[in-house]
Parts: structure tokens; C-alpha cells; sequence
């Protein structure tokens, strides 16, 4: 197979996400248009059904290095929540405790890690954590 | 991996004979992946600027066209923010027959002349349309500043 290279993996990605993600739970683009270097990305995710999450929408910052997609991108909660995998004192999304981050694979992408969290939400450990208060910020 | 002879062929031709102002070079680690400079044409608002691009072939080429992408930024209707070209033959006027070199040299020409009737980047287009004189100069002094080694 051919390898795509970083910038042209993230124009595909940032088409994609410029026509919106299937039922527009999770969404992402780019945090500065002018930026060449696709470096820093907002993501969105709106909390799952059926959880203390219920409704609740969620803002991310993500780093995609020169390295991706060979490494997997940093993710940080800008948005104040109690989940296992997210650092309590920064936001970080600890990659060793998320599946997707821990056995990162060249064709995940940003809506990968997105819908990764989201479903983590809904795990019977995360489903049902106090939460801080509705739109708090790290 | 086995590299398609067609893109072997191209790539040595491109090699040992550059097409003017163009010069194209597989990464040694992704032979489908290529640095590419093109140099602002010649009365062009572009000129004595250098610019990088990157071309990737992907797997249905030659099928499907090259993707290409300025990496130094340029002040043209056709090329967006981030480098995206707006150019018909990239798209869906894109044949097997054409070629990394022809897909080059077209990008050369769009410098030369700028399409501001098919833009990319609409704040550029309607400067060029509007108010042509000023939207080369801004063209020329984006040249000075981004494009100069």
C-alpha cells in the first residue's frame, strides 16, 4: 500500500471534517485556518446518551506533531471532566489508558480518537462518575 | 513494497531531465512522496520567488491524479491557505495519459496566469478582480517575503 504522508492525511481529515461526521456527535477542525502546518486542531464531543454526560458538550485541543500519523497526535480536555483516562489537574488524555492512543495504528485518524472518547463516557466505570460543574475549564 | 514501473520511469525521467524552473525528488523512504520547487515564472508576480511544494502519488495512480500542495505560502486566487490548487486537471479533467511532469508544468502556467474567475481562495479573487494592479503587488511582496531563500 501506498503510505500517505502526514499533510496530505490531514487534508483528507480536515475535508472530512469540514463535511461533518456521521450523526455530528464528535466534530474537528482546524484551530487556526491560516496555519500550514496543520499543527493544532479543536475538537468537540457531545456527551453520550445514557450517561451523566447526557448532553453535555466537550471541547478538545489536539497536537498533531511532524511525526503523525506514525505517532499518535497529544489530546487535551479544555473542558472540565471526570473520566478514567483524563489527567485531573490538565486535561491531558493519558495515552496509556486509551485504547486507540496505547496501540496507536497508522490509518486512525482524529475522528478515531474522538469516537473513542466518547464511547468511554458510556463505559460502565466513566458512566456514572460525579462530574464537575457544566461548562468548567481546565 | 514494488513500485509501479510507470512511476519508476517518471522518476527517473524527471531526474535526468528536469523540466525548466521545476524540480521534482522522491523521499528516499516513500518513493511515491516528492519535494517539489517550481520557480515563480518570469513576469509573472511570482518571479525570483522559489516555492516548495509536496506531490504524493497515491495508490490508484495513475488512475487517480497526484495530490500537490504548495508549502510556502502564496498570495494567488487559485491556491488556497493552505496550499491547496485549485486546477482542473487535479480534479475531475484528470486523465491517466498526463503525467507528474505535465501536472508540474501546470502549476508553472497557473502562475503565470492566475484565474481569479475560478478561485480557491475568494478573498484573493475578489482582490484581483477589483483591484488587479494592488492585488500583484500584494502578490509580489508576499514573493519578497515567503518565497526568497
Amino acid at each position: 500500500m501506498a503510505k500517505i504522508p502526514r499533510n496530505f492525511k490531514l487534508l483528507e481529515e480536515l475535508e472530512k471534517g469540514e463535511k461533518g461526521l456521521g450523526d455530528g456527535s464528535c466534530s474537528y477542525g482546524l484551530a487556526d485556518s491560516d496555519d500550514i502546518t496543520m499543527s493544532n486542531w479543536n475538537g468537540t464531543i457531545i456527551g453520550i446518551n445514557n450517561s451523566v454526560h447526557e448532553n453535555r458538550i466537550y471541547s478538545l485541543k489536539i497536537h498533531c506533531g511532524e511525526h503523525y500519523p506514525d505517532v499518535p497526535p497529544t489530546v487535551f480536555f479544555l473542558s472540565r471532566i471526570n473520566l478514567s483516562c483524563v489527567n485531573q489537574t490538565n486535561g491531558h488524555v493519558d495515552p496509556s489508558k486509551l485504547s486507540c492512543l496505547l496501540n496507536w495504528k497508522r490509518n486512525y485518524s482524529l475522528e478515531t480518537i474522538l469516537m473513542e472518547l466518547r464511547r468511554e463516557m458510556g463505559a460502565s466505570h466513566n458512566r456514572k462518575l460525579p462530574q464537575p460543574q457544566e461548562g468548567s475549564m481546565f | 513494497m514494488a513500485l509501479p514501473k510507470r512511476i519508476i520511469k517518471e522518476t527517473e525521467r524527471l531526474l535526468a531531465d528536469p523540466a525548466p524552473g521545476i524540480s521534482a525528488i522522491p523521499h528516499e523512504d516513500n518513493l511515491r512522496y516528492f519535494d517539489v520547487i517550481i520557480e515563480g515564472p518570469n513576469q509573472s508576480p511570482f518571479e525570483g520567488g522559489v516555492f516548495k511544494l509536496e506531490l504524493f502519488l497515491p495508490e490508484d495512480y495513475p488512475m487517480a491524479p497526484p495530490k500537490v500542495r504548495f508549502m510556502t505560502k502564496i498570495y494567488h486566487p487559485n491556491i488556497d491557505k493552505l496550499g491547496r490548487i485549485c486546477l482542473d486537471i487535479l480534479k475531475d479533467k484528470w486523465s491517466p495519459a498526463l503525467q507528474i511532469r505535465t501536472v508540474l508544468l501546470s502549476i508553472q502556467a497557473l502562475l503565470s496566469s492566475p484565474n481569479p474567475d475560478d478561485p480557491l481562495a475568494n478573498d484573493v479573487a475578489q482582490h484581483w478582480k477589483e483591484n488587479e494592479n494592488n492585488a500583484i503587488q500584494t502578490a509580489q511582496e508576499w514573493t519578497r517575503k515567503y518565497a526568497t531563500a
